[in-house]
């Protein structure tokens, strides 16, 4: 049986990559990100996972609002990467898992989740601008990427994604195959992109999010959009994301790692939580 | 609406009534993902939006790198943002101009970059 290693709740962000891609790693602004990402990787090459999970959000890369699913689980064999607009980034694509996507799809549906359900999904920064932090390309395991809209409203609730954790949970415990698996929830912490709240950041509520996710996230399912706009700006709702991974863990979880650090235009958070 | 978060000041939450409203301009924008576009797009602005049908209202924002006037009309962040990295502009250029600065000023805001500036 399918056994569920941890999960990893995460930022991600652009800037991330930019960073990267520009090898910034021992710079004095950037140095504290990535060495703060070094925990989370070793924990990853510790435990092994041979499958990743990661809920997250796609930025008008493989979706547009001609068709805007609210769920959209990618079920192939191999992902691609994205042109967000300024060149494809110099990775491999990721691989996929059909067969446990396969089986996700299946059991998100009889626990009444619903899905798009794609056999193509293009990867962009919701992923990728973090995944050079937890693991070396080549990608030593496949990805199974679970995408949510929490651009164009109505977006689901926080509560609705608390549930599919718990539904997420459901599928990787009664997955036949001997597979070791870890959640990845993505998301920014507080940000806001747009208009005169540009730059907002609150690195208070942030923490206050990381102290709620790992001792009683149950508060964090009861909060509305509104809130979560007001306190970390508008574009960090894609914070209720986090709550997906948290749920697929037990109530009380043993925390592995966490950081936090918030330069510029958005709090970089990172969390590393076991079941207890 | 948007559970109340459309009374956030300084917000323009992205509801389905702008996603409506500003279609044409995000189709548009959407297009730029590809690189042979982008490259059309900078031969000549003007022709490669007539045939998003963009309005002259529209064409006239992009023209204008005018962000904040392009998510007042429904514009997507995500999909302005294209249109940005087309045209050689940032993500903090967007931004110091829709709050109305240099990007300068905006810089000097960041803690991140205290004493550097």
């Amino acid at each position: 049986m399918a056994h569920l290693l941890g999960g990893i709740g995460t930022s991600h962000a652009p800037s991330i990559a930019h960073a990267y891609d520009k090898k910034l790693q021992a710079d004095p602004l950037w140095a504290p990100l990535f060495d703060g990402f070094r925990p989370a990787k070793d924990w990853l090459a510790r435990v092994k996972p041979d499958l990743m999970v990661v809920i997250y959000n796609d930025h008008m890369n493989r979706f547009f609002f001609d068709a805007y699913p609210t769920f959209a689980l990618g079920v192939g064999e191999r992902h691609e990467l994205a042109d967000e607009g300024w060149g494809k980034r110099q990775f491999p694509a990721l691989a996929g898992d059909s067969a446990f996507g396969w089986h996700l799809a299946r059991s998100l549906i009889a626990d009444e989740f619903d899905p798009t359900i794609c056999q193509e999904i293009t990867i962009d920064h919701g992923i990728l601008s973090v995944l050079p932090l937890l693991w070396d390309a080549p990608w030593p395991a496949p990805i199974v990427p679970l995408a949510v809209n929490v651009i164009q409203h109505p977006i689901p609730t926080a509560r609705r994604l608390w549930k599919l954790g718990h539904a997420l949970r459901h599928a990787i415990d009664t997955y036949e195959k001997d597979a070791r698996v870890v959640v990845v929830g993505t998301g920014g912490m507080s940000h806001q992109l747009h208009g005169e709240r540009f730059g907002f950041m609150n690195p208070e509520w942030d923490n206050r999010f990381l102290d709620l996710l790992e001792h009683d996230p149950s508060v964090l399912a009861r909060t509305g959009h509104d809130e979560y706009m007001r306190q970390g700006g508008a574009e960090s709702v894609e914070m209720i994301m986090w709550l997906a991974m948290r749920g697929a863990l037990t109530p009380a979880v043993r925390r592995i790692h966490r950081h936090y650090y918030a330069p510029l235009i958005t709090g970089y958070g990172l969390v590393v939580f076991e079941d207890a | 609406m948007a559970d109340g978060c459309d009374n956030l000041p300084g917000t323009t939450v992205f509801t389905g009534e702008r996603s409506r409203q500003g279609y044409r301009l995000n189709r548009f924008a959407m297009s730029l993902a590809d690189p042979d576009r982008r490259k059309q797009f900078l031969v000549d602005e003007a022709a490669y939006m007539a045939t998003f049908e963009l309005s002259e209202r529209e064409q006239d924002m992009v023209r204008r790198r005018d962000w904040r006037a392009m998510i007042d009309h429904g514009g997507n962040i995500y999909l302005m943002l294209k249109i940005a990295g087309t045209v050689g502009q940032t993500l903090l250029q967007m931004g110091a101009q829709m709050r109305g600065e240099t990007l300068e000023q905006f810089m000097a805001t960041r803690p991140g970059l205290a004493g550097r500036h």
